[in-house]
Order: structure tokens, then sequence, then C-alpha cells
């Protein structure tokens, strides 16, 4: 701790605090343009200078200069305020007056500092600038007219987003910042830039003339797209969400947004909503009351009882809340088929957790990634799967000097990062990549076995998955598998990141075993500051894990409900956001399935693909119009928040299935999510002794920042073959998508509106295909057309096609394996 | 990767050189301002497809890039001409009438300042001060300096080099 006096306030602060640090903290205000707390210090703009006593003379950037023992520090003198007049008035100089039409009036540092130090007349008369407008991509307008150069668009793009998207270019006057060849902007879209800049230079287009920035309502929430758990606040005008706002005071994710929870908002705003619920008559969905739809329900379920049962199909962006009420309602029901996002994905995970750790989670939170010495990530870039996440480990990388080892079958962000050592492994295979990891942990006497049960057992298992012949299945040298070892069993504090999802659903359990083995065996699991994460696709994919939206004792999972629907074996199907036909794999299975069950019930939003083949449509309501709580991939606990009311008689699923509980006859009444968080505790007891008024700004990680195993098994785990074929098709998250839920955003949609497949340059150029050339691929005994999309990370042979997109048919292809051989024609 | 990117015009060029250049300095710490030196030297400019090589090839943005290469004078966007016309802009020349030599040159070969003629011989440079003040006004072509230039002597060195190969 330094102690220093600033404004004659004796002040205390951490070594490493910087004067305008310590000034904030002791609530002493300075102004700043340039300066972010994310960013690394820059002291460009000149608008934080003060005075220090023991440096004389001459006028200290604040924001940059570190605290010493007994500086004594001067923030406001008649000089000082002098000086940043002058440096405003610089800036005034060149800088555009429109601030009638500019969107960031109101919130625009500039112009509060314009007002602060009351300047209304400019000493010096300049030329201004008459720069173009860039409005070619339809998210972010940018406008360097009003640029002040302070650098914080590049410095974020490259120092948290590592995209680099800009440079300042030029010299002098002429200086600006711009991108490449000074083009229209074209990047990943996060809006991080837009969420830096202090004036209204970077603004995000969809917002345009919508409001004031204070008539907005702020309502913080947790973004409902992905497991980061992002929180995002709101800015609701009356029943709109007009924009998602830069919010550094909550969360864990210091603000920091990727585009799916920046611009992906606008389909709560939809005119397509579901506001009516629909029943089947003559073959027709038609609208009806709730209290025809309901009976409808009860009726249908009812019968399903005596006949041959019924299946629930769960998504994982409903609140803890609901999918508690859920479970208990499928006990009413009498069933224990109950399954979330496509069965296998989580069920096999959390299978072989349960084997190896004993818990189904991350043993540790994101913020302690940031001080890693080792990251392991598999099978995902993270900036595309988890974005925000992705950010987290560039940032460990960048600043922190981690080493990066990647286990994937294709490269990304993620193996450009500095130390980055990329073991690229035909896909599919990562299993045997893990098990010559462990393999070699275990040889070279490096693991850790003290306390670790079946070790001798799990050696014996690796006598085929020595480097060597794992370097032969996979292409990952074997060298470089040994090298990753050393380094993981090196470390003192280690992150292995494993993503899960939907597109993943093939040898998740394998996958969990072998993440676990080496969890276990470098000491990464339960080691403080180190961590298995596990993170799952959804907003509250843990949550759902949590609350046991799984099969019970036995029961049918997701692809068993779906085969027994589709033999006839199953008479009613309970979907509840989620769109099987969309994104589950095999959708031959899922249409078989909807067309022989007697009975499908689909909640959603959205009248989908799933929910026209359905029998009732209830209407539900999306994260930005119901209360509740969110668990995301570190196990935080956060409330989500409502901004707007729900559109014509839509109802939160909380809502629904207490009206359906009511109807069979157990009838449950909550006053509201608090009550129900409350059963939730008394009966889940991960989540006892939190209370659901404790859930702060940061939200609570149940279990602790450590998480310790309840026990250390290792286990064999079964790796993969390598698909035979001129191509292997592998199918995924693109970045710009989550779900299905992001096609109906237009964010998203903005820039990437279709489906398509990407292969390898040398792919392109041997088939002579160029990019947006329809493409035939075929395996599985499915052919579909895509279009092509040529590019850089994709070794030869290997394909990639996001699974967003319904209408493709991937999922014809797609039937749950890890890697699907096909052929590929023009 | 996205669909709003604009449609880049494409310049056709081969990137064997470029790659050599590459793989002179592949290892070496701060290869950025060489390679693009030594692009620049093969090419006789940066070619843009250049750069989005050097970028995946060194690891650094484009952005970056093109950043250094605005800022260093030195460095070339656009192809050059076999003959680089330099006219002074410096006070002596400017009190002397560079302002009449160098409309000269736009009269006679239809380029201004960073411009180059279209069979590639001539590019137009406008300068600072090139330190011959005493024969001011003063153009340079290449090497070569000419003091005391008139519309007539102007003529003169056009025709010279327009003859010369
Ligand atoms: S939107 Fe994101 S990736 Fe694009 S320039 Fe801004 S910060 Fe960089
Ligand atoms: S565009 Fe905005 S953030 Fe970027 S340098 Fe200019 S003022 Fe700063
Ligand atoms: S999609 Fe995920 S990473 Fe992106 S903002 Fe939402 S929670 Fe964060
Ligand atoms: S805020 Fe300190 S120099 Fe800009
Ligand atoms: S001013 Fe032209 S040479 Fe000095």
């Amino acid at each position: 701790m330094v102690n220093l006096t600033i404004d004659g306030k004796q002040v205390k602060v951490g070594k490493t605090a910087t004067i305008y640090e310590a000034a904030q903290e002791a609530g002493i205000h300075i102004p700043v343009l340039c300066y972010a707390k994310k960013l690394l210090p820059y002291g460009a703009c000149r608008v934080c200078l003060v005075e220090v006593e023991q440096m004389k003379g001459r006028l200290i950037p604040s924001c940059t200069t570190p605290v010493t023992e007994g500086m004594v520090v001067t923030t406001s003198t008649p000089e000082i305020v002098k000086v940043r007049k002058t440096v405003l008035e610089f800036l005034l100089v060149n800088h555009v007056i429109e601030c009638p039409v500019c969107d960031k009036g109101g919130e625009c540092d500039l112009q509060d500092l314009t007002y602060e130090f009351g300047l209304s007349t400019n000493r010096f008369e300049g030329e201004k600038f008459a720069l173009p407008t860039d409005e070619i991509n339809p998210l972010i307008e940018r406008n360097m007219n009003r640029c002040v150069l302070c650098g914080k668009c590049a410095r974020v793009c490259d120092e948290i987003v590592a995209y680099g998207s800009y440079s300042f270019i030029n010299r002098g006057f002429e200086s600006k910042i711009a991108t490449a060849f000074d083009r229209g902007l074209n990047c990943e879209f996060c809006g991080q830039c837009v969420s830096m800049c202090p004036v209204g230079a970077i603004l995000p287009r969809p917002f345009k003339f919508k409001a004031r920035p204070w008539q907005l309502k702020e309502v913080d929430s947790v973004c409902g797209y992905c497991g980061n758990g992002c929180t995002v606040t709101l800015g609701v005008l009356g029943d709109k969400v007009e924009t998602i706002r830069f919010n550094d005071k909550t969360g864990v994710n210091d603000g920091n947004l990727c585009i799916r929870g920046r611009f992906g908002y606008s389909y709560v705003n939809s005119g397509d909503r579901l506001t009516k619920p629909l029943l089947r008559k003559d073959g027709q969905l038609v609208e009806v009351d709730w209290k025809e739809a309901i009976d409808a329900v009860v009726d249908g379920f009812g019968k399903a009882r005596t006949e041959k049962g019924l299946g629930i199909l769960s998504g994982a962006r409903l609140t803890n809340e609901e999918l508690f009420l859920l479970k208990n309602l499928a006990q009413t029901l009498g069933t224990g088929n109950l399954d979330h996002s496509g069965g296998e994905c989580y069920k096999g995970l959390t299978e072989g957790l349960k084997e190896t750790l004993g818990v189904t989670a991350s043993t540790a939170t994101f913020p302690q990634v940031e001080e890693c010495d080792v990251i392991l990530a598999i099978r995902s870039d993270f900036y595309e799967t988890h974005p925000v996440f992705g950010m987290v480990v560039n940032q460990a990388v960048k600043r922190h000097g981690a080493k990066l080892l990647v286990v994937s079958d294709k490269k990304g962000k993620f193996t450009k990062l500095p130390n980055a050592q990329t073991l690229l492994n035909a896909p599919g295979l990562e299993v045997n990549v893990l098990n010559a990891m462990a393999q070699t942990l275990l040889e070279e006497n490096l693991a850790v076995i003290d306390g670790v049960d079946g070790s001798a057992e799990f050696k014996i298992s690796l006598t085929d998955y020595t480097p060597e012949i794992v370097a032969k299945q996979t292409g990952v040298a074997a060298d470089a598998i040994r090298e990753a070892a050393r380094k993981l069993a090196a470390a003192k504090k280690s992150a292995i990141l494993l993503a899960y999802g939907l597109p993943y659903t093939g040898a998740s359990r394998e996958l969990g075993i072998a993440a676990a083995n080496l969890a276990i065996l470098t000491g990464s699991a339960g080691r403080q500051g180190s961590g298995l994460y596990i993170c799952g696709e959804k907003a509250n994919s843990q949550g759902a894990v949590d609350l046991g939206i799984l099969p019970a004792g036995g029961a049918l999972g997701a692809q068993g409900m779906l085969k027994a629907a589709a033999a006839g074996d199953l008479s009613a199907l309970y979907v509840v956001g989620e769109d099987p036909l969309s994104s589950y794999p095999d959708r031959d299975q899922v249409e078989a399935a909807l067309e022989k069950a007697s009975f499908v019930v689909v909640q959603d939003i959205f009248l989908t693909p799933t929910a026209e083949k359905a029998d009732v449509v209830l209407p539900a309501v999306s994260f930005a119009e119901k209360d509740g709580t969110f668990t995301n991939a570190e196990r935080r606990l956060q409330r989500v928040r409502r901004g707007i009311p729900s559109p014509g008689d839509a109802k939160s699923d909380f809502a629904i299935f207490e009206m359906l509980a009511a109807r069979c006859g157990s009838p449950v009444k909550y006053t509201g999510p608090a009550a129900v968080f409350t059963e939730i505790t008394a009966s889940i007891p991960e989540y006892a002794g939190i209370s659901f008024d404790s859930i702060g700004p940061k939200g609570i990680v149940w279990g602790g920042e450590t998480l310790a195993p309840a026990r250390k098994k290792v286990l064999p785990a079964a790796g993969g073959k390598a698909s035979e074929g001129p191509f292997t098709l592998v199918t995924g998250s693109a970045l710009y998508h989550s779900g299905t839920v992001s096609t109906r955003a237009k964010g998203p949609m903005a820039v990437v509106s279709e489906p398509y497949i990407e292969l390898a340059r040398e792919d392109a150029s041997a088939l002579k295909v160029n990019e947006g050339d329809l493409l035939t691929v075929k395996g599985n005994g499915a052919e579909i057309k895509l279009k092509a999309r040529i590019g850089t990370r994709l070794p030869k042979g290997v394909l990639f096609a996001p699974y967003h997109f319904g209408g493709a048919g991937i999922n014809r292809l797609y039937k749950g394996q890890t890697a699907v051989a096909v052929q590929l024609s023009k | 990767m996205s669909n709003a990117a604009e449609n880049v015009q494409e310049q056709e060029i081969d990137l064997a050189g470029a790659n050599q250049v590459i793989d002179k300095y592949l290892d070496m710490k701060g290869a950025l301002m060489p390679v693009l030196q030594g692009i620049q030297e093969f090419y006789g400019y940066v070619p843009e497809p250049t750069v989005p090589l050097v970028a995946e090839r060194l690891n650094v943005y484009p952005s970056q890039i093109y950043g250094v290469l605005t800022f260093y004078a030195q460095f070339h966007l656009k192809p050059r001409g076999k003959y680089i016309v330099r006219v002074c802009m410096g006070t002596a020349c400017h009190v002397k009438g560079a302002g009449r030599i160098a409309g000269t040159l736009e009269e006679r070969l239809g380029i201004t300042h960073a411009e180059t003629t279209e069979d590639l011989k001539f590019t137009a440079e406008y300068v600072a001060c090139i330190g011959a003040c005493g024969m001011a006004p003063v153009i340079m072509v290449n090497d070569a300096t000419y003091g005391s230039m008139s519309v007539q002597k102007m003529d003169e060195v056009i025709a010279k080099y327009k003859a010369m190969e």
C-alpha cells in the first residue's frame, strides 16, 4: 500500500495504482478522455493533468503516472484549469460542431468537459475536417470528423478483442483512425470500439435516432445468448429495447460484449413474435385463448400418460426458476423423460464428469484465467463460442504472458496469439490427443497421482495412445503433444477449457472424461487459481445441469425420446424453448418423431419450424421480459430482469408452467422467482445458503471461486477414428450467431445472413471453387447445397458449416458424430 | 469473413516476390520495416495484395501495416514511374516560380503531386526544400538535379527523358 495526499486528503491505495485511480478511489474527480479502466495506460489527451509537489515545474498526466509514497497531488489549480481548457480548445478547433444531431449527445465526454470547463468561445480558429462517414456496414457508423484521436478504439480492438481493425494513419494534421486501406469496417462487430469511444465518432447504427440517451430506462440483466453470461444493460424506451449499453460495473465482463450481446437484441422487439396460443384445428394452427390451449394440453398429456408416455425437451435459455418448475411439472406429469439441448452434449458430459471429478461444472471462475500461466483450449476458439471469454484468454496471453495450447480441428484467432501452440488434429480426434498428453504425463512422471483413483488401470488403457500412435491418427506431431503435456504439467496456475453445446454431441462423455483426466493429473482441478472450465453453449446451460434437467433414473434423454417417438414408442412431446427441427442433429429423426408422436406441444417465442408441426403452440417471452436467475459457465448466478412488457398474450415460461401444474392437479403458487429461488436453495445442495436478494451486480458463484472436486478418478476414454473420405465436415457455432434465436435478430443477420460451407483455400483452388459458388455436399445418405466460403483457417480436406440455419438442412448430414465424411462437388 | 465486406478490387499480382522477401526476414525481430522495404524494392511500390500476406505471415494486423505505410513518406502504395520528377516547393523556389514549373509539368504530362503517367514513365512529387536554393527554382529527376528552371528548360528536360527508354 502507498500513502499519498490528493487535494489535502490522505489516500491509501495499492502499489500499482495510478494517480487517477487513487483520486477516483478517494472520490476526487479528475476529468479524462483517453483513459479507460480496462485498457493499458496511454496518456494521449492531456485532459487529466495534475500537479505533483515532488515534480514541480510541469504538469503530470494522472492517468499514466503511478503513485509513490508521500506524493502530494493537487488536481485543480487555476493553472491546471487553464491547461485543460486549452487542451479542449485545441480539440474543438478541428472537431465539427454537430451535437444537435449526434446520438452521443448527453453522454459524450467531450461535450461534458466543454460544459464542465465553461468553454463557450474558442481562441483558436482552424480548419474543420470534412471526412466521409463510414456507413458501409449495417451496425457501426464511423464519423471521423468527431474523433479526438484518443486511440481508445484502436487500443480496445487490439488489447482486448485482438482483432486489430484500426490504426492511426497518415501524419500531422492528416492523422486519423482508419482500417487498412481506409476502407469500411468489416470485423467481428463486437462493438467494443463503440462502447469505448468518448465522443460520437463511433456509433451503433441500429440505435440511430431512436432516442436521446437520457430518455432511456436502464435495466441491468444478463445476455440471453451464450454461457458466458455477460451482463448487459438494456436501454428501454416504451415497450422496446432500443439499445444495449456499456456497463462495466456489473458482471464479470468489464462491459465487454460480443456482436450477439451488443447487436443481437432486436428479436425481442420483432413483429413476428407469437402473441397468442395456437391450436391445431382441421389441420390448421388457429389462434385460441389460453384456456382452450391449456385444456388441450392437459387433455393431450393426460392421454399420453395412459398410452406410451410423454417426453420433455427443454431449452437452456429458461431461468433457473423456470427450470425448477419444469422439473416439478415433469414429476406431476409422471415422466422421467426430461432433457435439454439435444441431449448427448450435456447428458454425456455430465455423466463423464460425475464419474471422474464428481462435480459437473467448471471448477474455477473466469477472472482467474487472466492470471493463469498455461491455458489449454479444447475444440473451440472460444472467440466463436464464448467470445468474451476469448477476450479474457487474449488478455492472459498478451498482458500476462500466459502460454496457450490449442487442441482443435481448425485454426482461429487463438492460434494467432503470441506463444500459442496449436495442436491441429484431424476432425473428431480431440480425445486421442488428450489421451496422448495424459500418456506423456504418466510416462514422464509429471502427473499428480497421489490421492487419484484408477491411475494403474488408466495407464494401461493409454498404451494405445502414445504420442507416436496418436500422431499417426491425428496428424499432430508427437513432440508437440509431449511439449504441450510438459507445459501443462509445469504450470503453477493452469486452465483447461472445454466448449459444449448442440453441435458437439458426439463423444461428449469421452471428451468430458479425457479433459477431466488431464485436470486431475496436472492438479488443475481444485487448485487455487487453476481449473477445468466447462463452457455450455446457452445462457443457462449450467443452470439446466445444476437443476437436473436430465433424464431421471434410466428414463430417456433427448435423443432417446426422439428415437422412441419416431418409432411410435412415445405418445407426446413437450418442446420448450427449443427448435429441434432446425438445430438438433439428425433432422430425419426429428421429423419422424414430430410426425409419429400423436401429440406435440411447443412453447416458444417464435413460430419456429418445430412449432409449425405442433398441435398446440404456447407463446412464451424472451429474456428481456422476465425476472429470474441464470447460472453461467463459471457457476455464477446472476439476475435476469424484466425490461419490457411481453407482447400480446404471451406469458413467461414461469407463468405457463404454473398454469399447467395447477391444471394437472398439483397447484403450486409462488409469489415470483424469488420464492422459487428459495425452494431451489432448499433442494439443490450447491445453491444452499444463497438468497435471491443477495445476488448483487457481480452475481454469486455457487461453490466459491475454486470448487473442490468431490473425487479424483481417472478413467479410460475411448478415442475416435479418423473419418474416411475426401472431405470431413464439422459443424459448430459461427461467431456472429448463437443457437437459432440469433437468426431472428437483425444485427447478426446483417453480418451473416445465410448458411455457408467453409473450405480451405487449397481445396477451393483444386476444385476451382470461387467464393459464393453453390456447392453440393453429400454424406450420411443426404445431399444439400451450400454457398462456398474460402478461408485460411481450415486444413485441407476439412469443411465447416455453422449449424444455426435450419433451412439449410445441415442436420440432415450431421447426425451427431464428431465428424462426417462427405463428398463435395460444384 | 462477413457479408458486409465491400468488394475489394483484387489487383492481379504475383506474390512470389513478396513471399521471398518475407522468407528472408521471417525470423528477425522487428521484421516489418525491412519486409515492407524489400517488397517496395521488388515491385517498385507496395502492392495492396501483399499487405494481407505480410499480415498473415508476420502475424501483425493489416491496419497496423497500413498505419506504417502511410506514416513513412518512403512507402508508395501505387506503382511509380521510371522517372520521379521532384519539383521543389521550398521558400526560395516558391518565390522564384516553382508554381509555374509544376504547372508546366502538369500541362505537358497530365500529372500532379503523387501521380504517375499511365505509361508508368513519370511520377510527379512536390517536395520541400532540397537544399539547392542557390539554383532556384530546382527540380530533380531521379538523382539528377536541374537548376534555374524555366518553362522552356522544363520542356527540354521532359523531352530528354521521354526519348530515353
Ligand atoms: S467492432 Fe470490435 S472488432 Fe470491430 S473494430 Fe470495433 S472493437 Fe474491433
Ligand atoms: S474514434 Fe473515438 S475512440 Fe477512436 S480515437 Fe477517435 S475519439 Fe478515440
Ligand atoms: S453471446 Fe455470450 S459472449 Fe456474447 S455478449 Fe452474450 S453472453 Fe457475452
Ligand atoms: S486521460 Fe490522461 S492523458 Fe488522456
Ligand atoms: S527552396 Fe528549392 S532548393 Fe531550397
